[in-house]
């Protein structure tokens, strides 16, 4: 074998070793996961950002409690499975005054495509009528105002809560 | 970057060969002052056959099926026309996400002989241009959610049916390779090739709301960088052509 051939052949192993090496698939640590959706609470007269006081939020159907946040942008997880989320929104808790409303969140689950190494994380759509209030009489939230339909990200308020 | 340093490791490789083949011309020039070889015309063959390898691969893993048939055309004495075409059906699961790849690729090009024969021999040590182009679908089988504070559901349950999952066809991808190979006469017209190819993606129709982590032909594309690898390990039979 003369030299030429050997170069060649080295070229050859060159090939086959870097060919074996690619970018690993590990999804970094930054990207971010399923959005929750972000809530603010308004004050229906002024339209200000206002929190109750004693205010609480529960969620329906499991023993989990939310993060405490003394916060007036609340951050509420969405179920994956389900098209609604069902909440107890209560003002004055513990006192004589407690008032408790269900409340219903409707959207439609859409997921979007990160990259190869994430996969891909669950985008939200808030329905036309995004909020249900479930419970009847003495309801001490008023409504809503969709901010932003589309739950993609958690840097801005999707929904306004109005009290 | 690391495919730069590559790049420049096998550029630097190639420039070695180039500075030996300038030390050795001159018993070449002694050659060629036989007479008996210069006056033969180059001999015009066309070879034909089919890559080894992704036969018994289809065999032995059940979420592979391929074939790729290979031909190329002597034009000259050292340079060849060379093509080939396959088919591909895989099915792949890459961390979150499990998709099948089915399509068909064809690539065409040229590929230049290195090696100098001793009389009545005629094997190959090839370098290779191609341009290839595939057209193929993706189907998303099944994939897991990045959820990074699981609240409602357990962490990881997959979701295999209707979302994002399903087809997305009319796909396509250029690209180019780089060739590497060799062939070696074993029976007479009876050759045994291998060649390694380094790909470089010029173009491919992104699938919506996804994308083409496997292309057939092309193999694996990474996010970030547009280039893949292959080889293939190939039987062919050569008709040789007799002017006169």
């Amino acid at each position: 074998m003369n030299s030429l051939t050997f170069k060649i052949v080295l070229v050859l192993i060159c090939l086959g070793i870097f060919s074996q090496c690619e970018k690993d698939d590990i999804c970094i640590s930054s990207v971010a996961g399923n959005p929750d959706m972000v809530i603010l609470m308004l004050d229906q007269e002024t339209g200000l950002r206002s929190l109750p006081s004693g205010f609480l939020i529960r969620p329906l159907g499991t023993a989990k409690q939310l993060p405490n946040s003394s916060s007036d942008s609340l951050a509420l997880p969405l179920k994956l499975t389900e098209s609604v989320t069902q909440f107890e929104f209560i003002t004055n808790s513990g006192n004589v005054n407690e008032n408790i409303d269900t409340l219903q969140i409707n959207y439609l689950r859409k997921d979007q495509f990160i990259n190869g190494a994430c996969g891909y994380r669950a985008n939200f759509i808030l329905d036309q009528t995004p909020l249900s209030i479930l419970n009847s009489g003495n309801n001490w939230i008023k409504g809503a105002v969709i901010i932003k339909d589309t739950i993609s990200d958690e840097i801005s308020a999707h929904l306004g809560i109005l009290h | 970057m690391k495919f730069l340093r590559t790049w420049a490791y096998c550029i630097s490789l190639f420039w070695g060969t180039l500075t030996v083949v300038g030390q050795q011309k001159a018993p070449t020039v002694i050659n060629s002052l036989d007479s008996l070889k210069s006056k033969e015309k180059p001999p015009l063959s066309l070879r034909f056959g089919v890559d080894l390898f992704r036969p018994i691969l289809s065999q032995v893993n059940k979420e592979y099926q391929g074939f790729e048939a290979v031909a190329d055309f002597r034009i000259k004495k050292n340079l060849y026309v060379a093509a080939e075409a396959g088919n591909e059906e895989v099915t792949k699961q890459v961390e979150q996400v499990n998709f099948t790849t089915k399509g068909t690729y064809y690539k065409i090009g040229f590929d230049l002989n290195m090696f100098e024969n001793w009389e009545g021999m005629d094997n190959q040590v090839l370098l290779g241009l191609r341009l290839a182009s595939s057209s193929h679908n993706q189907f998303l089988n099944s994939y897991t959610l990045l959820d990074r504070s699981p609240f409602w559901q357990e962490p990881g349950s997959i979701t295999s049916s209707g979302f994002a999952t399903g087809e997305r066809s009319n796909l396509n991808a250029f690209w180019l390779e780089v060739i590497a190979g060799f062939k070696v006469e074993v029976v007479n017209n009876i050759y045994l090739g291998l060649s390694l190819r380094l790909n470089r993606l010029i173009s491919d129709t992104v699938p919506d709301n996804f994308d083409n982590i496997h292309i057939p032909g092309f193999n694996k594309k990474t996010e970030d960088n547009k280039f893949g690898a292959s080889f293939n390990y190939t039987l062919t039979y050569n008709i040789p052509f007799k002017f006169k």
